[in-house]
Formats: structure tokens, C-alpha cells, sequence
């Protein structure tokens, strides 16, 4: 069962239209493959991709200026010692405090064994 | 094809002006290969594109000593029957589950001349019996180098080729359509 063997096959002549119909890559077809190349591998060397890489350029001096002031923020925390807060109410309460009081408010000290039972102690 | 040896080993080791010179010096086999199943620029285009980035993928499991045209072909030919398949599952979506045209009316389609019966006729055969079909008529290849080609034994292309002609034959209304 050959197609070349039967006349007026509509399929021969098919084949040899087709024979001539081929496209051709163009001059750019090259440069098109090595770019897809590239960031193919790109892509499978995923750990090269850094923090920066997935920020674009335009915004990476002011997200830099953001993150440098956060670390000093941080920094500058961690090295002021930390005051009991004082607000609105306790402001007003103050003169009205006595030491030992104060003491119970707003100091964060642990108060001694001797004070703490003088506090507990009621008051005459 | 000392050559050829040469370029695979730069082309393993990743040298980027190696991958450029095989694309150079087979992009023409690669697109050639492809029109034969695809009528489109773009479409072949795109699948050319894809057929040398699975070759860079795979280039090591090339060996030097091997005939790298003829493995070539191979991956272009998968990757053309890969798309096949999904081009037809896709069609049959489309016409399965596609929009219904406005009242049940269908525009009667232009009556094709015979080249274009038997173009239809072509399309309508599943990839695995149009490949070699065309690999034989079109490209001219023995049913041996097909066989290499499509990874099947000498058999089963023969077989192939026998089923795509006599359902060609049927659809044109050949003796086998005639017959009936």
C-alpha cells in the first residue's frame, strides 16, 4: 500500500508541496535562545538570587535609607535601659504617692522581702 | 564530526560560545523539522526555541561519540509530538465544550480543494501515525532512520506507516473509502 502508487493520489502532491514549505530562523532566532538560555539558568540557580536582586533599581536607595534606620532604632534600643512607662494618669498620681507606693507603681525592681512585708502590713 | 565531538564536550562543560555555535549550525535542521508539523512561524518559532533549551537541559546525558544531528532530531521530533497531543486535547476541549454559535447556525465551511482535503485528512490523524508518515513522505527518511528517530523498532514503525495510509485512503475516499 504505497501513496506514490495510486494515480492521481490528491496525497502526492501534497507531500510535494509540503517538501517545499520550510521556514527558516531568522538573524535573531540565536540571540533569542541564548537570552532564554540565560535566564533559564538564572532562574535554576535560584540561590544566586539575592535579597537586592528582587528589588528594582529604582527604589533601593530609599528601601537602603529604610533599613539602615530601622537597624539604628534597633540598635539604639537595645542599648537605653528601659524606664518604667509613666503616663498621664501616673503623672498626676505622683504627688500623691508615698515612696513605697511609687515603689509598687511603677518600679520594675524587685522590692526586697523586708519592704514587701512592711507594704503588706496594715497601716495603723 | 570530530568537530561535532569537540563542541559537545565545550557545550557540557558550559561554554556559553559553544551553546551559540550549535544553535548557529542547527537552528535551520531544528526549524525544518518542525514546519513539517506545524504551519504557523510563531508556533514553530516557539517549539524550535523550546527543542534547544531541553537539548541544553539534557546535554549531558550527549555522548560525543554519538551521531548529534541524528539525537537532535529526536528531541525535535518528541517535543513536535508532545505539542501534537496537547494541540489535540485542546481542540477537542474547545469542541467539545466551546461556545455554541448564536441560534444553532453554522456557517458552511469553504468546500477544500484537494490539497487542502488532504491536509485536513493529515491533521485528523493521531500524532503517532502522522509523525512517521511525514518523517517518510515528507522528509524522505528510511523507515531505519525513523525508527532511531522515534525511539520504535523497524516493526512498529512499518506497522505505523501501513495504519496511517489506510486511514488516509479511507478519509480521501481512496480504494479503501471506495470500497466500502
Amino acid at each position: 500500500m504505497d501513496l506514490k502508487g495510486i494515480a492521481n493520489n490528491p496525497m502526492n502532491k501534497f507531500f510535494e508541496s509540503e517538501r517545499k514549505r520550510f521556514f527558516e530562523p531568522d538573524a535573531f532566532f540565536t540571540q533569542r535562545v541564548m537570552a532564554q538560555l540565560d535566564s533559564a539558568k538564572k532562574v535554576a540557580r535560584g540561590q544566586d538570587f539575592g535579597f537586592w536582586d528582587i528589588v528594582p533599581s529604582s527604589t533601593r536607595p530609599v528601601l537602603a535609607l529604610a533599613v539602615m534606620l530601622i537597624l539604628c532604632f534597633v540598635i539604639v534600643e537595645m542599648f537605653i535601659p528601659q524606664y518604667p512607662q509613666r503616663g498621664m494618669v501616673e503623672s498626676f498620681l505622683e504627688p500623691e504617692q508615698s515612696p513605697t507606693e511609687s515603689i509598687l507603681y511603677t518600679d520594675i525592681d524587685v522590692p526586697s522581702q523586708d519592704l514587701l512585708q512592711q507594704l503588706i502590713e496594715p497601716e495603723d | 564530526m570530530d568537530f561535532d565531538r569537540e563542541l559537545i564536550v565545550r557545550a557540557q562543560a558550559g561554554d556559553r560560545s559553544a551553546h551559540e555555535t550549535i544553535v548557529n549550525q542547527y537552528s535551520a535542521m531544528v526549524f525544518r523539522l518542525v514546519s513539517r508539523f506545524f504551519r504557523n512561524r510563531e508556533d514553530v518559532e516557539d517549539i524550535a526555541q523550546d527543542v534547544f533549551l531541553k537539548l541544553f537541559a539534557r546535554i549531558d546525558q550527549v555522548r560525543p561519540d554519538e551521531n548529534f544531528p541524528g539525537w537532535l532530531a529526536r528531541v525535535t521530533v518528541n517535543t513536535c509530538y508532545d505539542e501534537l497531543r496537547k494541540t489535540r486535547r485542546r481542540k477537542e476541549a474547545i469542541e467539545t465544550y466551546g461556545p455554541e454559535i448564536a441560534g444553532g447556525q453554522t456557517v458552511a465551511p469553504r468546500e477544500p480543494d484537494s490539497l487542502g482535503r488532504a491536509r485536513q485528512a493529515l491533521q485528523r490523524l493521531d500524532a503517532k501515525l502522522r509523525i512517521p508518515l511525514v518523517l517518510k513522505e515528507v522528509e524522505e527518511m528510511s523507515v531505519e532512520e525513523i525508527a532511531k528517530t522515534m525511539g520504535l523498532t523497524q516493526t512498529n514503525v512499518k506497522v505505523r506507516l501501513f495504519r496511517a495510509r489506510k486511514k488516509l485512503q479511507a478519509m480521501l475516499g481512496g480504494p479503501e473509502g471506495d470500497s466500502q
